[in-house]
């Protein structure tokens, strides 16, 4: 069994942080909360997504695993006020889970999870350097670079962050040191991101006040952060492009 | 599990074996390699298809799309795509060499490259792949296929995506087709080719039959059969040079009109009625008018029935073909353009009737069934036949058919049983046109001067069903305004698949019909033969590429002019 009641902004959010890369995913159901984890189509951006049951008003569940269209709860929750409630519960025999908004209530149809793609495995990685900042500083830099090129370099270098982006004739950059930041932990780090992926991850990302990145070199970079300053997590992680000479 | 790499491996071997038996061989031995999971899927990619021909399932994949996922998993622009394109002038090739000059861009790495026992690519996973990019729609649904191609393209070995790039665009290109495919079944699972050829006309899968054999042998294969809402390919007819002939072999001929329309197969199956083109496609949708009109007429529990759809003007004559296809094409507005193009339909068979197949029942029988469970009423009849062995009579229908504006006349066999997909001489038809060709466009050519932005001439091609290849017989660019024109060369924009400087190669999809005054050896084309003065009739939407005319038939009418 599954009902719980959550702040509706709180799950917009929690939505968009997955819809970023997946349309459907599957919902790990527990005692203890939500978890999902999902890979984008192409292998290249994974997201880990954790929301303890603390997160939410209210929270009764069961151990179970459903699979839920996200398309269908982000057109429902389009039309909700910010700082409604939504209580959700879950129809085991039906498979059908419905939300209760104010007056309105919806009842969707769930997927098998069987039929969609499996939880990734997630690979061991050890990214010497971090860096801690505000979300909008980093949707900033990716907001310039998009103007000028698909990709985008990151780099740690002694006490320095910056990141960087070069098209065919034209060329941005945007330099941290620690003092502009939150934290930084010193390490060698350059890696190289597809643009495609960065814009949309920072969407969610550019809405918490404290992002932790982790980089090497040409290494997957991981991006933590909580989501809408609750006890929920988000991690993204994504495999770079390599540049070769 | 059968890896990718393994498939890629067998197509790179068929590809350079010349003689078809050692095709076959190597093919049934593929069959026999893979597991039974595996097998449909195998049968299906090694004729370059990923679903079988009645599904409707589609893979969407045009080439644009294609080369935006390979500049990304190459990590090369879309402009050194398009220019490997120019060099190696095939797609295949494209996506071979885009992926080994990786080193030249920035490639996007997965995460397999950074987890150490990562799986190699299999068959289905291929498979599973491609079906979710035909499940994809609505907003966004690009980027997902793009993606997921992006996936297929990283996790292959550049040899293996130009395979995945082929299945990509349903194309192969090995020289495998539905002739060598049957024929290596019945050699892998030791079930005779005719037993394997009749499942596949009941069936029209390829990959079911494939499975069958393997799992119960002859007897199995033989208990295959016709089930409702799949569609069966549809009995077709020879050109009879004069009505006389045609009497003289039959004896007693059962004589119809041939009207002027499209061919539809219906399935009723109690309330619930699937109507079927020629292409066997489900065109349910687009005919409401026909559904209500079976609903309330057939009154048969469960049928499958053969029939003609027309359309008449006020005068009773009937309307163009062009206007009847747009009917069957038809998926928005579809009561409007039901209420300005109403359709009449005209029984002919009836091969299946409340739980029993009646294929090898006589025509005789099977007619008197089908009178049996139709109401004539309305839009919906049982088309007239006469039972005669007099000429002078025929050439009176015959007449009379011509006179109402419609083809002409059909001659079939009365003692004859419905053999799905079979062109022979149980079924003949006597129209009075010149004799025409139906085409594949596989090329095209910008125009000249005042045609400089469109297509200006188009090359055609006949059907090798044994290899699935289309070979080049001609090149057609008179017969066709201005109009049409504008309307083919945005048809065919959406099938490029290679173009330089003013060539153009395009997938096969679209059917010509083509006059012509005579045949000619020809060693221009791969096929051996030329048409002289070709010339565009129709376009044949109803029709689809393997139903194109064959080599075969080129050489035989060559032979006969």
């Amino acid at each position: 069994m599954f009902k719980a009641t959550i702040d509706a902004n709180l799950l917009k959010d929690s939505i968009e942080s997955l819809s970023v890369l997946v349309d459907e995913a599957r919902f790990r159901i527990s005692p203890e909360g939500i978890a999902v984890r999902a890979v984008d189509p192409a292998n290249v951006a994974m997201v880990s997504f954790d929301l303890p049951a603390s997160a939410f008003d209210g929270f009764e569940a069961d151990d179970s695993e459903i699979g839920i269209d996200l398309t269908k709860i982000t057109d429902i929750l389009g039309v909700v006020d910010k700082n409604e409630k939504v209580l959700m519960e879950l129809d085991e025999m039906s498979q059908k889970l419905s939300l209760h908004i104010g007056g309105l209530s919806y009842t969707i149809s769930l997927l098998d999870p069987s039929t969609i793609r499996a939880e990734p495995k997630i690979p061991q990685l050890e990214l010497p350097a971090e860096v801690v900042l505000n979300g909008i500083d980093l949707r900033k830099a990716v907001k310039a670079a998009e103007k000028v090129s698909d990709h985008m370099l990151l780099v740690v270098e002694g006490d320095l962050f910056f990141m960087e982006a070069e098209g065919d004739t034209d060329r941005v950059r945007l330099d941290m040191p620690r003092d502009q930041l939150i934290d930084l932990k010193p390490g060698n780090a350059r890696s190289l991101f597809s643009l495609d992926y960065l814009s949309d991850i920072v969407k969610p990302a550019s809405k918490s006040n404290e992002v932790t990145l982790s980089l090497g070199m040409d290494f997957p970079l991981k991006i933590n952060f909580t989501i809408s300053n609750s006890d929920g997590k988000v991690g993204y992680l994504l495999a770079p492009r390599i540049e070769s000479d | 599990m059968t890896g990718f790499k393994e498939f890629a491996q067998a197509c790179r071997t068929i590809e350079d074996i010349p003689g078809s038996l050692d095709m076959t061989e190597k093919v049934a031995q593929l069959l026999q390699d893979v597991n039974c999971d595996e097998l449909p899927v195998v049968t299906h990619f090694i004729m370059g298809e990923v679903f079988p021909a009645w599904s409707t399932e589609d893979l969407g994949i045009g080439t644009s799309l294609l080369y935006a996922a390979l500049s990304k998993a190459a990590g090369i622009s879309l402009k050194d795509i398009e220019s490997l394109i120019r060099d190696t002038g095939d797609i295949g090739k494209t996506a071979t060499e885009a992926l080994n000059n990786k080193s030249k861009g920035q490639a996007q790495t997965t995460f397999s490259s950074f987890i150490e026992d990562t799986q190699e690519l299999s068959i289905l996973e291929v498979f599973e792949r491609f079906k979710n990019i035909s499940k994809v729609s609505g907003k966004g649904s690009q980027t997902t296929k793009i993606k997921n191609l992006q996936y297929l393209f990283n996790s292959s070995s550049p040899d293996e995506a130009g395979y995945i790039a082929r299945l990509a665009i349903e194309d192969l290109r090995i020289g495998v087709g539905e002739g060598i495919v049957r024929d290596a079944i019945a050699k892998a699972f030791d079930v005779p080719i005719p037993y394997v050829e009749r499942a596949f006309m009941l069936t029209n899968d390829m990959g079911l039959v494939a499975v069958t054999a393997r799992r119960g042998g002859v007897e199995e294969v033989t208990k295959l059969n016709i089930e409702l809402k799949r569609p069966i390919k549809m009995m077709l007819a020879q050109v009879t040079p004069t009505i006389e002939d045609a009497i003289k072999e039959m004896e007693i001929a059962a004589i119809e009109w041939k009207f002027d329309g499209a061919r539809v197969q219906i399935h009723k199956d109690g309330d619930n009625i699937t109507l079927f083109s020629r292409k066997l496609e489900d065109v349910t949708r687009s005919l409401p008018d026909i559904v209500s009109a079976v609903k309330e007429h057939v009154t048969a529990e469960s049928a499958i029935l053969d029939g003609e759809a027309f359309a008449v003007d006020e005068s009773g004559r009937p309307r163009a073909f062009q206007e009847i296809l747009k009917r069957f094409r038809r998926k928005y507005d579809v009561e409007t353009t039901a209420r300005e193009i109403p359709l009449t339909l005209r029984l002919f068979d009836l091969v299946y009737l409340n739980g029993e197949n009646l294929l090898d029942k006589p025509l005789t029988e099977r007619r008197a069934a089908l009178v049996g469970c139709v109401e004539n009423s309305g839009p919906v009849k049982v088309d007239e036949q006469t039972l005669t062995d007099d000429v002078e009579e025929v050439n009176r229908i015959y007449n009379e058919a011509l006179e109402a504006g419609h083809e002409g006349i059909m001659i079939k066999n009365p003692q004859s049983p419905y053999s799905p997909g079979k062109r022979g001489k149980n079924w003949l038809k006597k129209k009075p046109l010149m004799e025409t060709l139906d085409l594949v466009v596989i090329g095209a050519e910008w125009g000249y001067g005042r045609r400089t932005n469109f297509m200006g001439s188009f090359n055609l091609a006949c059907h090798d069903p044994d290899t699935g290849r289309f070979l080049q017989m001609g090149k057609v660019g008179t017969g066709i305004n201005d109009e049409q024109l504008a309307e083919l060369t945005e048809t065919f924009s959406k099938l490029i698949v290679i173009e330089s400087g003013m060539e153009i190669e395009l997938k096969p999809e679209v059917v010509f019909e083509i006059a012509f005054e005579e045949i000619q050896k020809s060693t221009n084309y791969d096929s051996g033969f030329a048409l002289r003065f070709p010339r565009l009739v129709n376009v044949r939407d109803d029709k689809s590429p393997d139903e194109a005319d064959t080599l075969k038939r080129i050489e035989d009418i060559y032979s006969t002019q």
